[in-house]
């Protein structure tokens, strides 16, 4: 149950802004209109009568069609091919007309000024360069109703004001647009009316020049605007991570901060603010081009997680069956799969030191397993995270990295993974703990981090609101929130 | 659990039936023949057992085992049976590392990087002996093949050492843990911080090895340096893993799997020959008896899954 009443008006020339939290269901909402997910209840009426597309070339045969957050083009064709796919401009016996094809994309691409040429492959444009291409699809499909799912998320400065204009000229040529962003400030100069979805319902709509930043705020994060902390926060030990000035073009940009032992710190963002990308960069995945990482007061190189590991570090990846766990092998080699020097000597393994730390920490961590020769693949998704941080515990790691910790699994496997975490920040070890639920973070967390647009755009220690990290997340950089709210 | 046995009682199935059927079968003489001429093939075939458990394949084996041959029976020719034997072992050994470097570092595909020098091996055997085969060799080197130690096939005694330490290797050392890690879930094993290219790479390096004692011990049977030997070698090694129960997907197989998958098809070449099956019928009931055995395998994996 993604969305629960989501409601939407949008007329022809009018730019309507599509806004709410991560997983507010704004994405939802949107395939239900272009015709990509089946609705269970509900009206939708275009230009006058009621609709039902069961497909997304039904939509466009209506004329709406969407642009994707990732590029949905065939990647080997070029723009002219891609921009006709599916329908060719046709000769006799099923030919395709591939002059009439090419001369019709170049005077599609030459009307809006787009630096394209009809017969580039479309694997070698930018980001922004795929998404002229399939604003170019939509219009030669003639949609009357444009789509645009986050399509700044992963765009430079430059490329963002490059939709912009064409979002602009989109209106100017009486075409309506839904345009889902997170980047408000940015939006005002071309944003008519907004809708904010919450939890899968809508709570506002309306005209943008009568709402403040502050109203739409309100709206996205809704009544909680208390924080609560349940975990004890422990006295602050020695620091163990400092990052100096850290940066990885185009994703990181000058990012300092530390973690003391004992500490849990959260790490608040929106989706493309470069949360994931720096546990990456930190735990040796991707090159960082400058900055200083500092370990237990010693500066370090770390260029591959080997290095990561030897220092101590780990990562609990947000995608566990890919990268955290080997599911086709037994629990009690993923146990020990980061630490085998542990239960190894010369080369040769000690089966009798791996199967009591199977059963040790299976039990410790109430992993319902029937044994350490279950493999990884047959637990459940909460049993799963256990072992994959459990890998890490066997080890001696000291700083931990959890992206999105509990994200795909239940309510009663969550609290124990924060258990879990609250252990490790009492038994001396720092964790950051990246997570898109910012109720989770204000639970959990001594400390906030906020990072957007690649910087980390504030700290927020001690109480605060919801509201707070999402302004900082979304809007403006901290300081003056802070001390706007303040006084 | 009885399924996972299922190429065990196969074997033990088709031995009983042989040995009614034919009166010849069960003889010494027939047995070593089978023991000698599967040992090849056998120990190939461990090594392609450790290469598939990472992950990874060698179509080059073929040709390494006729290079390794050549270049082991042409030293002998001039510096005796002993330098002989190591030239022979170490081409194998370099062939193997090479495939395997280029593996990790070019981050071709395996399948692609040794059919690849699947060509450049056999093109070298070639080059080499100008087409020509080996035939100087020291009367005495035909032991190595033909001999017996206390009234077995010497080849059984290499073989079931071979075997034994190839199982050591994979379930009792880290080298053999890492195979496993990085065949089942190559990302998995590089966040946990597993030196992947450097155990894949000896990985491919301990195969070749392998491949190259085989290739001594063909030459030593032909009494030749045969540069155009062991041609489709490769895919009897690799169907005999996966009749044993490994799988190309990687992280699955087992010494004692791809012996009982080497016997199977020995027996099942010995058989025809004793039963007078035309010779053309073989490479059809070998062909039917590789895709029954894995799909087998993976009927008993959907269940499990499920």
């Amino acid at each position: 149950m993604a969305l629960r009443g989501g409601n939407l008006d949008v007329s022809s020339g009018e730019v309507h802004l599509l806004m709410g939290e991560n997983g507010a269901g704004k994405s939802t909402l949107m395939k239900i209109v272009a015709g990509m997910l089946e609705r269970d209840s509900g009206e939708m009426l275009w230009q006058g009568g009621s609709v039902r597309f069961r497909s997304p070339a039904e939509a466009a045969s209506q004329g709406i069609a969407m642009v994707h957050q990732e590029s949905m083009l065939a990647p080997h064709l070029s723009i002219a091919e891609n921009i006709f796919l599916g329908r060719e401009p046709r000769l006799p016996l099923g030919w395709v007309n591939r002059s009439q094809m090419m001369q019709r994309a170049q005077r599609i691409i030459e009307e809006h000024h787009f630096p394209l040429q009809a017969h580039w492959r479309v694997e070698k444009l930018s980001p922004a360069g795929k998404q002229m291409v399939e604003i170019c699809r939509a219009i030669q499909q003639g949609s009357s109703l444009l789509i645009f799912d986050e399509p700044t998320s992963s765009l430079s400065d430059a490329e963002t004001q490059e939709v912009f204009r064409i979002v602009s000229t989109l209106r100017a040529l009486n075409v309506g647009v839904i345009y889902i962003t997170h980047r408000l400030e940015e939006l005002r100069m071309i944003g008519d009316r907004v809708t904010v979805l919450r939890d899968g319902e809508t709570v506002h709509s309306g005209p943008l020049a009568d709402l403040s930043t502050n109203d739409i705020i309100r709206h996205m994060v809704g009544r909680e605007l208390t924080s609560i902390y349940t975990r004890a926060p422990l006295p602050p030990g020695e620091e163990l991570l400092r990052v100096q000035n850290l940066t990885r073009e185009p994703v990181l940009k000058d990012i300092s901060f530390s973690l003391r032992a004992g500490e849990i710190v959260g790490l608040a963002g929106l989706i493309g603010a470069g949360r994931t990308e720096l546990c990456r960069a930190l735990f040796g995945l991707d090159v960082i081009h400058s900055g200083v990482v500092t370990v237990s007061g010693k500066a370090v190189r770390i260029r591959s997680p080997r290095d990561a590991v030897g220092a101590g570090l780990a990562l609990i990846p947000e995608d566990r069956q890919r990268a955290g766990l080997a599911t086709a092998l037994p629990i009690s080699f993923n146990f020990t799969m980061a630490s085998l020097n542990h239960v190894s000597s010369f080369g040769f393994l000690n089966h009798s030191a791996e199967r009591r730390i199977a059963a040790d920490y299976t039990a410790r961590l109430r992993i319902r397993a029937a044994s350490g020769k279950q493999l990884a693949g047959r637990l459940s998704g909460g049993n799963q995270q256990k072992v994959a941080i459990a890998k890490w515990l066997v080890g001696r790691a000291r700083i931990f990295l959890f992206d999105e910790p509990t994200r795909g699994i239940d309510v009663g496997a969550k609290a124990e993974v924060f258990e879990m975490m609250d252990e490790l920040a009492r038994s001396g070890a720092a964790i950051l703990m990246v997570s898109s639920e910012m109720s989770e973070l204000l639970q959990v967390a001594d400390r906030i981090l906020v990072m957007r647009q690649g910087r980390i755009s504030g700290e927020f220690t001690g109480r605060c609101t919801q509201e707070q990290i999402m302004r900082c997340a979304a809007f403006e950089s901290s300081p003056a929130t802070q001390e706007e709210q303040a006084g | 659990m009885i399924q996972r046995l299922l190429p065990f009682f196969t074997l033990i199935a088709l031995f009983v039936i042989l040995s009614i059927a034919s009166p010849n079968f069960l003889t010494a003489t027939n047995l070593s023949s089978v023991v000698r001429q599967t040992a090849v093939i056998n120990i190939m075939a461990l090594g392609m057992t450790a290469i598939i458990i990472s992950g990874g394949i060698d179509l080059s084996v073929g040709s390494m085992l006729a290079l390794s041959g050549l270049l082991g029976t042409m030293t002998m020719e001039k510096e005796g049976i002993a330098m002989g034997m190591i030239v022979g072992v170490l081409t194998g050994m370099a062939c193997g590392f090479s495939n395997g470097l280029m593996t990790t570092s070019l981050r071709i595909n395996p399948f692609i990087v040794t059919l690849g020098t699947m060509g450049i091996f056999r093109g070298l055997a070639l080059i080499i002996s100008k087409g020509l085969p080996v035939h100087q060799i020291p009367a005495s080197f035909s032991y190595l093949g033909e001999g017996t130690l206390l009234g077995v096939p010497f080849v059984l005694w290499i073989l079931l050492f071979c075997a034994l330490a190839m199982h050591i290797l994979l379930e009792h050392t880290r080298l053999g843990r890492y195979a496993f890690s990085i065949g089942s879930n190559p990302e998995a094993a590089y966040y946990a911080g597993v030196p992947v290219r450097f155990h894949t790479t000896a990985v491919y390096a301990i195969a070749g090895l392998l491949t190259g004692l085989a290739g001594m011990i063909e030459a030593s049977r032909l009494m030749t340096g045969q540069p155009t030997g062991g041609q489709g070698y490769e895919l009897t090694a690799i169907a005999a893993v996966v009749i044993g129960g490994g799988s190309l997907r990687g992280g699955e197989g087992s010494v004692l799997g791809t012996l009982v998958g080497a016997f199977i098809m020995g027996l099942l070449a010995n058989g025809s020959d004793l039963l007078g099956t035309n010779p053309y019928w073989q490479q059809v009931i070998i062909g039917a008896v590789i895709i029954l055995a894995v799909s087998f395998d993976e009927l008993r994996k959907r269940r499990m899954t499920a």
